[in-house]
């Protein structure tokens, strides 16, 4: 009896240990070296997806090279959004990938999941509209998959193809689960949220080509913006994120605002249950929590670039570099640049 | 034109015809929206990046974007600078449709829009007034194994006509700019299963072309074709158009000619505006299923124009008929001054699609638009019709004015006049003021339901239907148009009672019985002799 009762305490805690780090998926990233993802074997071989993604996985080989490429793409972003502030979204050559900071449920953890179910939505449906994918917008439509359905009434946006694989990606840690406990919620509606960031912003463009050109007949389609604004809408979700606790509601839990005084938060919102730690000083016991000394600091800002906030008041070295930049440049549209260099001497600042 | 069959007929047969007809403008509505799907598709591509290796440039090498023999493709740019590939060598490839799909010449036509992503660099940025040159070429095959054909190949310019929206730092580098939509390429059928586009951006710094573009990242393009179940719904109520409007023309002028006296010029006016709407409706379009006309789309759209041409006219004439000002006009030289506006103006809109869809047919990349020349002589071409739109809507109002203005006059004089002169009148005031409202119907449900389909995004749900409003507005319309006509050569064909008797030698055929029923309702109608003595009367005036 006990020991059985043991066994299954064990087995939740490797669970909960499991479900925690529900991004892992995002160490595809690092596999560049592994070339595409052509056949169902190399699905077993990826490391961080768990049983149901690699099912997933071995059912739409062809995507996965799109996903790939959407785990690469939230990097990048991620980077970008927080190369001023002091958990500067760096990567660590493991499982997971950004280290024990996003497995917790602060706000870093609930960008994290943001941007990475937009980027997979985002990435597949690009691929889908660059013909990489066989099954792309048509399979939703009620006349089928059949030549016949897209000849009779075309076929649906890729966005949705996209979404709706993201939904069952990125998801599945989560669903697999049965949306129990809060964190499975947390990372849930942030998921959501991050790929609302794409399906809000689509712009409308619209063609008008009746008689002699006129809107007598209009055809509009939704553009899927860049994906940098898709980072910046999730960064300002960041910005004014919500923290939240669980409460059960009739038989159903949900997340509500711990502060009951703020409004509730909306689809769109990101949402998280922990503070976040202050990201100061580098922890060898939790990996990812580099610390801040020795990254660069702008020394007029009173942001968090500023080097008061940056350095956490441990002060910062000065020290006069010359810069070798590019200047008088010429330019093509594409891979050529011509340029003189320009030395220059600038003022670095350096975080103790 | 006096004693039309509108007048002989009782209310109660008018409102049976009204609910007659307005069942079938709720057919024409229903078919489009809950049948057809909506009329076209966009369908978006992402064009891949080709490497163009060979250095002895073949000179008929088509890039595939995906599938077997498809190119050695890049990622990013950054790649391709990473391997000291120039923008001379990349070549963008787009497959249309997307994979396991295939064209068809049920869509009638397709229009692809070009989109730059262009981001923004700070010392990179887009000039101003910078002009894209493309270097395109276009290829089909019918099978997926065989060789490109090359269709079309040319040379193009067009504006980019960019802004970037944030303020330009270094903090906002790697943001795009939002750039116009740029018109890219139309072709007027759709033949081929496949197409292939092939699209250079050539440098070269000598010439200044393709410089100060900025940092191209993609370049984008939408497909537009019309839909292949909106094109077969379209085309059965086409087909099922024409022999209606075709039969009661036939009927309508054959009522005309048994008369003893010739035509009058509303009577032809009426006339060819049934021949007008006829041809509209003849199914040609069957014909673009099996043979590359390209030229279908410039037809359709000269069909059209001079439809609404024809329609227009009617108008202005209808009214100069029913002016009462005892002015002899039933001459078409009488109202060159009305109809000389639409005559030039449709001939302005003839001309500018001469010049973007005629030249689109040598040259399907071709866009008036591109250049400023193009783009002014065009905007010259639709203000000029515009005004002379104005002009016309102008007399049309100021005659429409008139005749109300008439018809006061005349109705205080009413009861002094002698009964056939009073009938005449009444039965001009009555065929005036039907049509009237008839036609402002019309164009008030036009204009309602064209700013419906603007306005919404295209489709309703209705619990478990969708409802296709844009169709439904296509066919809706179109279908009210026709039944517009039909209506007016019904009930605005001369009455029976004028050639007595013929009729019932019984030759008439399908008409006879119709005939016989008139009799019977205008036994009804208090006084109908006095409306044959009076059309003796007017025919004498």
């Amino acid at each position: 009896m006990t020991s059985e009762y043991l066994l299954r305490s064990l087995l939740m805690l490797i669970l909960a240990l499991f479900s925690a780090n529900a991004s892992n998926w995002l160490y595809l990233a690092k596999l560049s070296s592994l070339g595409s993802i052509s056949d169902e074997e190399t699905c077993e071989k990826l490391r961080g997806l768990i049983q149901r993604q690699v099912q997933i996985c071995k059912r739409n080989v062809e995507v996965m090279d799109a996903v790939r490429r959407g785990a690469q793409l939230a990097i990048d972003e991620c980077q970008f959004q927080f190369r001023n502030r002091r958990w500067n979204c760096s990567t660590l050559e493991t499982v997971p990938v950004f280290g024990k900071v996003v497995t917790q449920g602060t706000r870093e953890a609930a960008f994290v999941y943001a941007i990475s179910a937009a980027s997979v939505a985002f990435a597949v449906t690009r691929a889908c509209s660059s013909g990489e994918l066989e099954k792309c917008g048509c399979d939703r439509n009620v006349h089928g998959v059949s030549p016949e359905g897209f000849q009779w009434s075309g076929c649906s946006d890729n966005i949705a193809y996209g979404v709706a694989f993201s939904q069952s990606f990125v998801d599945v840690r989560e669903r697999s689960k049965g949306q129990s406990s809060s964190r499975a919620l947390m990372n849930l509606h942030n998921n959501e949220a991050g790929r609302k960031a794409i399906l809000n912003h689509m712009r409308v463009e619209c063609k008008c080509h009746g008689v002699s050109g006129s809107c007598e007949v209009k055809t509009c389609w939704k553009a899927m913006p860049p994906f940098r604004k898709v980072g910046n809408v999730i960064k300002e979700k960041f910005d004014g994120a919500t923290e939240v606790e669980q409460r059960k509601v009739g038989t159903t839990k949900v997340l509500v605002p711990r502060n009951s005084q703020f409004k509730p938060h909306t689809d769109e919102d990101l949402v998280y249950l922990d503070p976040s730690p202050d990201f100061c000083d580098y922890d060898p016991r939790t990996p990812g929590m580099l610390g801040t000394a020795g990254r660069y600091c702008n020394k007029t800002s009173k942001a968090i670039d500023g080097c008061e906030l940056m350095c956490c008041g441990r002060g910062f070295h000065t020290e006069e570099v010359e810069v070798v930049d590019r200047c008088s440049c010429k330019f093509h549209w594409c891979c050529y640049v011509k340029c003189k260099q320009c030395r220059k001497m600038v003022e670095m600042h350096t975080c103790r | 034109m006096a004693g039309a069959i509108i007048e002989n007929m009782s209310t109660k047969k008018l409102v049976i015809v009204g609910i007659i007809l307005l069942l079938f403008q709720v057919f024409s509505f229903m078919v489009g929206g809950l049948i057809a799907p909506s009329p076209t598709s966009a369908v978006h591509y992402l064009a891949a990046k080709c490497v163009d290796s060979v250095k002895s440039h073949q000179p008929k090498k088509w890039f595939m974007p995906w599938g077997p023999n498809q190119c050695e493709k890049i990622r990013t740019f950054d790649e391709a600078m990473a391997r000291r590939i120039e923008a001379n060598n990349i070549v963008f490839a787009v497959h249309i449709p997307l994979p396991q799909k295939e064209m068809s010449p049920w869509f009638q036509f397709m229009l692809v829009i070009l989109q730059f992503d262009i981001a923004f660099k700070m010392y990179n940025q887009i000039e101003d007034g910078a002009m894209v040159t493309i270097d395109v070429g276009l290829a089909y095959r019918d099978d997926t194994v065989s060789e490109w054909t090359e269709m079309a190949h040319s040379v193009e310019q067009r504006k980019l006509n960019c802004n970037f929206t944030t303020a330009k730092t270094f903090e906002n580098e790697g943001r795009y700019y939002e750039c116009d939509l740029l018109p890219f390429m139309e072709v007027g059928s759709v033949a081929h299963k496949y197409y292939l586009l092939n699209i250079r951006l050539p440098v070269s710094e000598r010439k200044k072309v393709n410089i100060g573009i900025g940092e191209v990242k993609d370049i984008r393009l939408v497909g537009i074709h019309q839909n292949g179940g909106f094109t077969k719904v379209w085309f059965a109520m086409k087909t099922f158009l024409t022999p209606s409007i075709l039969i009661i023309m036939i009927w309508y002028w054959r009522r005309i000619t048994l008369m003893t006296r010739p035509p009058v010029l509303l009577e032809k006016v009426i006339f060819a505006l049934g021949i007008s709407m006829t041809f509209i409706n003849i199914p040609v379009e069957w014909f673009s299923v099996g043979f590359n006309w390209t030229w279908m789309l410039l037809f359709g759209d000269i069909r059209q124009g001079i439809f609404y041409a024809m329609l227009l006219s009617f108008w202005i004439i209808f009214c100069g008929e029913h002016l009462m000002d005892q002015t002899e006009r039933n001459r078409f030289s009488m109202y060159w001054k009305q109809v000389g506006p639409i005559v030039f103006g449709s001939f302005c809109l003839f001309i500018f699609d001469m010049c973007e869809r005629g030249v689109q047919l040598t040259n399907p990349f071709y866009s008036i638009w591109a250049t400023d020349v193009g783009t002014e002589l065009a905007m010259a071409f639709i203000i000029v019709a515009g005004i002379c739109a104005c002009l016309y809507f102008l007399f049309l109002c100021f005659m429409v004015f008139q005749v109300f203005r008439n018809i006061s006059g005349k109705r205080s004089a009413l009861p002094a006049m002698t009964k056939a002169r009073r009938l005449h009148y009444e039965g001009l005031i009555f065929r005036f003021k039907f049509l009237m409202l008839v036609t402002l119907a019309c164009a008030a449900m036009t204009v309602i339901f064209f700013i419906i389909s603007q306005v919404n995004e295209g489709h309703w749900h209705w619990g478990d239907y969708t409802v296709q409003v844009n169709s439904a507005f296509f066919t809706g319309i179109y279908g009210m148009w026709n039944l517009y006509v039909f209506a007016i050569m019904f009930l605005y064909a001369p009455s029976h009672k004028r050639y007595g008797d013929e009729h019932s030698s019984g030759d008439q055929g399908a008409n006879s019985g119709e005939d016989i029923q008139l009799t019977t309702t205008i036994t009804h109608v208090d006084g109908p002799t006095e409306i044959f003595k009076m059309t003796g009367k007017t025919s004498q005036e």
